[in-house]
């Protein structure tokens, strides 16, 4: 590998250590709020009153940022919240 | 029927037979929207096999060179889209995740449906698996809601509103006047109760907290 590319490749590492990512929860019409609450609670360890915070976010304006971190991170998290049958997607943070 | 109750360490609920039998197949059509083999029909002990194995799926898909998005609106709400702007994204989560997320589903199901086929009314949770069967209620309940067309709160209110309606013309033997899609309210009945049962096992489940953090 030549110095050019071996450059390349660590600017890549480090963009990809910057690259944050979030995990969003919709809402919709279905999930009861205390279940809500309680996923929040049992997956991600808030407290009662964050999770509580959390999902009156999600009923009101619709969405919250639950959680952030690198792009592998948050598919496990997606995974989960579509595991407990919550709406869930990732995208860059910021976009 | 009752609703979930702490019973020695169970969460426990009351369903009479013809609830059971109801509750039991509309959880076996979701498994088989997810596509898992028909409840009840595996007799054999290959299948008994098959079936204790962790994820069934898994194997199955690893072989599959992409998975498309379910074209059913009701397994595309069990299995999202989780990137809806970014194509890319969205298909690398579905490739990586599409087998176990089914597997998962349809082994909590599968358990729901093994606990209200034994017989006798109690419908017998254990603590450590009342989150399991919550979450599975909630798939049922996300398919009812898609079938029945729910996609905002509003729409969840009117239906409440048209089963009531239905309720009292059929009550007062007044359904001939009004025209009533019974397909649709018994549907909307059955969601009904199991958001309801839904309830008391989450109270359940928070109730059991409470009693840990003491």
């Amino acid at each position: 590998m030549d110095t050019q590319r071996e450059l390349e490749a660590e600017g890549g590492v480090a963009t990809r250590l910057d690259d944050v990512w979030v995990t969003i929860v919709w809402n919709d019409p279905v999930n009861l709020m205390t279940y809500v609450t309680h996923v929040f609670q049992s997956y991600f360890g808030f407290s009662l009153e964050v999770a509580a915070q959390r999902m009156r976010e999600v009923h009101e304006n619709g969405k919250s940022v639950v959680a952030s971190g690198p792009r592998e991170k948050m598919e496990v998290d997606v995974q989960a919240m579509h595991s407990y049958g919550l709406w869930a997607t990732l995208q860059r943070s910021g976009e | 029927m009752r609703g979930f109750r702490a019973e020695a360490g169970n969460a426990v609920a009351e369903l009479d037979d013809e609830e059971r039998l109801v509750v039991a197949r509309i959880v076996a059509d979701v498994a088989l929207l997810l596509g898992a083999d028909a409840f009840g029909l595996e007799q054999d002990a290959f299948a008994d096999t098959v079936s204790d194995i962790d994820d069934p799926f898994e194997y199955l898909r690893g072989f599959e060179e992409s998975i498309r998005e379910p074209s059913d609106p009701a397994i595309l709400r069990l299995l999202p889209n989780a990137a809806p702007t970014d194509r890319e994204v969205a298909d690398e989560f579905r490739r990586l995740t599409d087998g176990e997320l089914r597997g998962t589903k349809v082994r909590r199901l599968r358990r729901m449906w093994d606990q209200l086929s034994q017989g006798g009314d109690e419908w017998v949770v254990p603590a450590d698996e009342a989150l399991a069967t919550a979450a599975a209620l909630t798939d049922v309940r996300l398919v009812l809601a898609s079938r029945l067309g729910l996609k905002t709160d509003d729409d969840a209110d009117r239906l409440h509103h048209e089963i009531e309606l239905a309720s009292h013309a059929l009550d007062t033997d007044e359904d001939g006047a009004l025209p009533i899609d019974h397909e649709r309210v018994w549907l909307g009945m059955l969601y009904q109760a199991l958001t309801w049962l839904q309830g008391t096992l989450v109270d359940f489940l928070d109730g059991t907290d409470e009693e840990t953090d003491v």
